[in-house]
């Protein structure tokens, strides 16, 4: 992954929380944004704003709220779901984690477990290269032309023009026509004097 | 730093403590126009001096010190008055001094030659602070009013505000200039681009604390002013 990894982590105890906190920060494998979340109905409201990539969460806080209701409130069904041990809990609700971290894990462990979910997570969506299609779509868009007429130039329906734009957004991370722009400047995909027609 | 302070600040902590723990505080100070020189006098003393309610003082600075997280204790009464005060002074901040200073150093650090690709850069730019322009006019002239109105009694109207959204794209478009130009542009006057890319960086910070005060001290408190005069109607 290019961007932060961002992690939620779920615990009530400031000073777990903090000392978990502290051993992420220290772990310069990747980089993250971490969320600290103190209690269920926090996360409830926050999950779908922070879009996290992972979850890290102390099992006695869930009181049987279901994971499964967790990624939805995430908006994200891949949430890797890992619990944070401090004690002896439930068995059955670790087997449906993805991960366990105790709080007796060595550095190391941690940033394998970790290493280990974000490389799933990867391989789910590799990076991409600008497929030829794109590249004119870029061009088309920089030039100020509307979906339906990009649909109509190049022979596409509007729908799957919507669906390249999105696309185009995620690989690039570039939302707007204005760092489209610059982009195709950079990467010539454009003539300067096409551009000023 | 010679004391030992854990957890949030209070009233009795020395003002100049503040600074020395985050100097980000400044940026706070000038816009409760509250002016440096303040010896070992403590925030309280400070703020009353000032005539700055000390509750809502402390309320922006242990935000901004939370990391912009989201109060989770009982909120302190605010002066909604103060708190309008801080913004205003804070888009007056960005507009007339951040911004103008940023886009100068910009066009400064953009290459020799390449005229095409260095408008495309300060057009990007241009576009941002025009968004920022605009949605800080929607607050000075029509936000601040309707709250100033309902301080007075008045009734609420049915506009809706929610601040969230816009504060969303403005932050995610100067991000997203910030990422175009460290990935894409082939910068040759590497000091002149750093400084900016800082100047951007600090911006960004700036501009998550402005916008965590409108959402989570002074939207509460437009929404709770709203409900009250609701109630007595």
């Amino acid at each position: 992954m290019t961007y932060p990894v961002k992690i939620s982590l779920v615990e009530p105890s400031l000073i777990i929380r903090s000392g978990l906190l502290a051993v992420l920060h220290q772990l310069s494998t990747f980089q993250m944004d971490v969320f600290e979340i103190t209690d269920i109905e926090q996360m409830k409201y926050v999950l779908s704003r922070q879009k996290p990539d992972i979850l890290i969460i102390n099992p006695s806080v869930l009181n049987f709220y279901p994971l499964q209701q967790i990624r939805k409130d995430a908006a994200n069904p891949n949430l890797k779901c890992v619990a944070l041990q401090n004690s002896l809990s439930d068995n059955a609700l670790q087997k449906v984690c993805d991960e366990v971290i105790s709080i007796y894990d060595s550095a190391e462990q941690i940033r394998d477990k970790l290493t280990r979910l974000i490389s799933e997570a990867d391989t789910a969506n590799p990076p991409e290269l600008l497929t030829n299609r794109e590249k004119e779509i870029i061009v088309c868009v920089i030039k100020g032309m509307t979906n339906n007429k990009i649909a109509d130039t190049l022979h596409l329906s509007a729908h799957t023009v919507v669906s390249h734009r999105r696309n185009i957004a995620s690989k690039l991370q570039i939302h707007s026509v204005a760092g489209l722009t610059i982009y195709a400047i950079v990467n010539k995909l454009v003539e300067l004097n096409e551009l000023k027609q | 730093m010679n004391r030992l302070r854990i957890g949030k600040f209070r009233a009795t902590d020395r003002m100049c403590d503040l600074i020395d723990d985050n100097y980000h505080a400044l940026l706070v100070l000038s816009r409760f126009n509250i002016a440096l020189g303040f010896g070992d006098r403590t925030i309280g003393e400070i703020c009353s001096e000032n005539r700055v309610d000390a509750a809502t003082f402390l309320a922006v600075i242990n935000l901004m010190y939370n990391d912009n997280r989201p109060p989770t204790q009982e909120k302190p009464q605010l002066s909604i008055e103060c708190l309008i005060e801080y913004l205003y002074n804070s888009h007056h901040f960005f507009l007339k001094f951040r911004l103008p200073e940023m886009r100068r150093k910009l066009k400064e650090s953009l290459n020799d030659g390449d005229s095409d690709l260095n408008n495309a850069m300060i057009g990007y730019f241009d576009n941002f602070v025009s968004a920022l322009k605009k949605h800080t006019f929607t607050e000075n002239k029509k936000i601040f009013p309707y709250v100033r109105a309902l301080l007075n009694g008045e009734a609420p109207s049915k506009m809706l505000i929610t601040l969230q959204k816009q504060h969303e794209q403005i932050q995610f478009s100067l991000t997203e200039f910030k990422s175009v130009l460290i990935k894409y542009y082939p910068a040759v006057k590497a000091n002149e681009i750093n400084s900016f890319l800082f100047d951007i960086f600090n911006c960004e910070k700036d501009l998550a604390s402005h916008n965590a005060v409108e959402e989570y001290l002074f939207q509460p408190e437009i929404d709770a002013l709203e409900a009250k005069i609701r109630k007595t109607v």
